[in-house]
């Protein structure tokens, strides 16, 4: 398989099985999977030999059919499962396995506890000291527009809302490597555009290693550094794009720029298996 | 907890319909007892009542009415500190559960009224063998409960603590306990009910004090009044209890779960 490199869009594609460098190699590496094989039960396939070297403060996105493993690999990637064979590895700062924080599609917050415990659950799990906590929390809340809302219950949020406060805890955590599976795809159009504009400003300031799984080839775009593009089960690796969109981007800007709309025909070209 | 959403009825509506469903009931009771049917078979609402007044009045009513509640609600609490860790442990060992399984369906089929002589033989006349009853009826259903609200327990809540090295106190802490706070209460309001039955069971067979040994000492000299007396503080007791659970129980859960 040859690799190819389109100068006018600035747009790197690969052969999906053989690990391509980042955006940045100088940046270590947080995650690696080499040669990843996933089966349950011993039967049924879900994920074939997938290779990809995850970076620090990298953005990647994998997009795929339903059904291809997706979430399968960010529970890899979390120590959630391990792989029937090949080596899942992270890296933290100092060399061992990096801290990793999850966001679901449903929130995950725990509805018997208010907003200001749910963010709490992320400082205590971080180890952040008690006294700590209050200062921590009122500054994640106005960083996520939610000041107000400490004291309110998730029943009484709205969905938006609710994944605000989902990655409000994420962030206190602070996660080496947050991994992200279809965190706003249970929100309308708008929300999940505005939401999108929050992790954008909130990532270019911290700029964490993200892992996010979406089905949405224009999400993955306008938020990704490079798209990983999977194919149906057993899932493969099909192919690699690096995202050359200038930073900061306009999520709605860049909709409208010709490389945008080639990025997104190839993708879904990849995804519906046309060529 | 709303099965459909029906049009909600305003409380004040809803109060004063049962108080009238109340009415409506004595006032037929009283009505048949009048023209219909021999009160010595059903007795007579009025008679009942002024039994009540005489016997919380003058007589002790007021103690037997006591050291029942004290048995059903002593063996409720000690239903619950033994049922709960005995579904978390079934939850959470799964083969201890698969193991127990058939022998506490056994046990869980027994007529537990059918133990009653054992447990006044084993536990002597006192409170003790009362209390072991109303456990023995409520025990069950909370260990049920709370293993079948463990099981329940939203995988991604436990996923994202996992995810977060959580340790298995804290995931213990923060997320299985609080889940199973719905189901408890659950086995709360269908064991108040049932603790009663146990207290006043084996306050029937072996006792000398509380609202069964009350309607038995009375069906015993043929006192159909003061039967129905003590049927009627049972009645009502019940249904207070069920208040206070419902009470205790929105206060706890109320746009919570």
């Amino acid at each position: 398989m040859k690799i190819a490199i389109d100068m006018d869009s600035g747009l790197l594609t690969g052969d999906g099985s053989t690990i391509v460098a980042a955006a940045n190699p100088a940046e270590r590496a947080t995650a690696e999977l080499s040669r990843v094989h996933m089966s349950f039960d011993g039967r049924m396939e879900i994920l074939q030999d997938i290779n990809f070297v995850l970076r620090e403060g990298e953005f990647l996105s994998i997009v795929g059919p339903s059904g291809c493993g997706k979430s399968t690999i960010l529970r890899l990637i979390s120590n959630l499962l391990a792989p029937t064979r090949g080596d899942v590895k992270t890296f933290g700062p100092d060399g061992s396995a990096a801290h990793v924080g999850f966001m679901f599609q449903r929130d995950a917050l725990l509805p018997w506890a208010d907003v200001n415990t749910n963010i709490a659950v992320g400082l205590e799990c971080a180890g952040v000291p008690k006294e700590k906590h209050a200062a921590r929390i009122a500054e994640l809340l106005t960083l996520l527009g939610l000041s107000e809302f400490g004291g309110y219950y998730p029943r009484a949020l709205s969905g938006g809302m609710r994944q605000r406060v989902a990655l409000g805890r994420l962030l206190a955590y602070d996660p080496d490597v947050m991994l992200m599976d279809e965190p706003f795809g249970a929100l309308d159009a708008q929300t999940k555009i505005l939401l999108g504009y929050e992790l954008m400003r909130i990532w270019t300031t911290h700029r964490k290693s993200v892992v996010f799984v979406t089905h949405d080839i224009e999400e993955a775009i306008g938020l990704s550094d490079r798209i990983i593009v999977m194919s149906a089960r057993p899932g493969r690796i099909k192919s690699e794009y690096h995202v050359n969109l200038p930073r900061p981007r306009d999520l709605r800007g860049v909709r409208k720029m010709p490389e945008f709309h080639q990025l997104s025909e190839k993708i879904w070209n990849d995804i519906v298996d046309r060529v | 907890m709303d099965i459909a959403a029906t049009s909600p009825v305003p409380i004040r509506t809803k109060v004063i319909a049962q108080i009238v469903l109340g009415v409506v009931m004595v006032a037929s009771w009283e009505a048949a007892a009048v023209w219909f049917i021999d009160p010595f078979w059903i007795g007579k609402p009025s008679a009942i009542a002024a039994r009540l007044w005489t016997e919380f009045v003058d007589g002790d009513m007021i103690g037997h009415t006591g050291i029942t509640l004290f048995h059903a609600v002593t063996g409720l609490v000690l239903s619950l500190v033994i049922g709960v860790p005995i579904g978390v442990l079934f939850a959470l060992r799964p083969f201890v559960a698969d193991t127990v399984e058939p022998y506490f369906l056994g046990f869980y089929s027994l007529p537990r009224v059918a133990l009653a002589p054992l447990f006044i033989l084993w536990f002597g006349i006192g409170s003790i063998s009362k209390i072991m009853m109303a456990f023995s009826m409520v025990v069950f259903i909370v260990i049920l409960n709370t293993h079948e609200g463990l099981r329940g327990v939203d995988r991604d809540l436990v996923d994202m603590l996992k995810s977060m090295r959580a340790k298995r106190l804290y995931m213990l802490r923060k997320v299985l306990l609080p889940s199973i706070v719905p189901w408890v209460f659950a086995s709360v309001r269908i064991g108040v009910g049932l603790a009663l039955v146990g207290a006043v069971i084996g306050e029937l067979l072996g006792a000398n004090r509380g609202l069964g040994w009350y309607v038995e000492h009375s069906a015993g000299r043929v006192d159909i009044i003061g039967v129905f007396s003590g049927l009627v503080v049972l009645a009502v007791l019940g249904m207070a209890l069920n208040e206070v659970v419902k009470a205790i129980e929105s206060r706890f859960t109320e746009g919570r779960y």
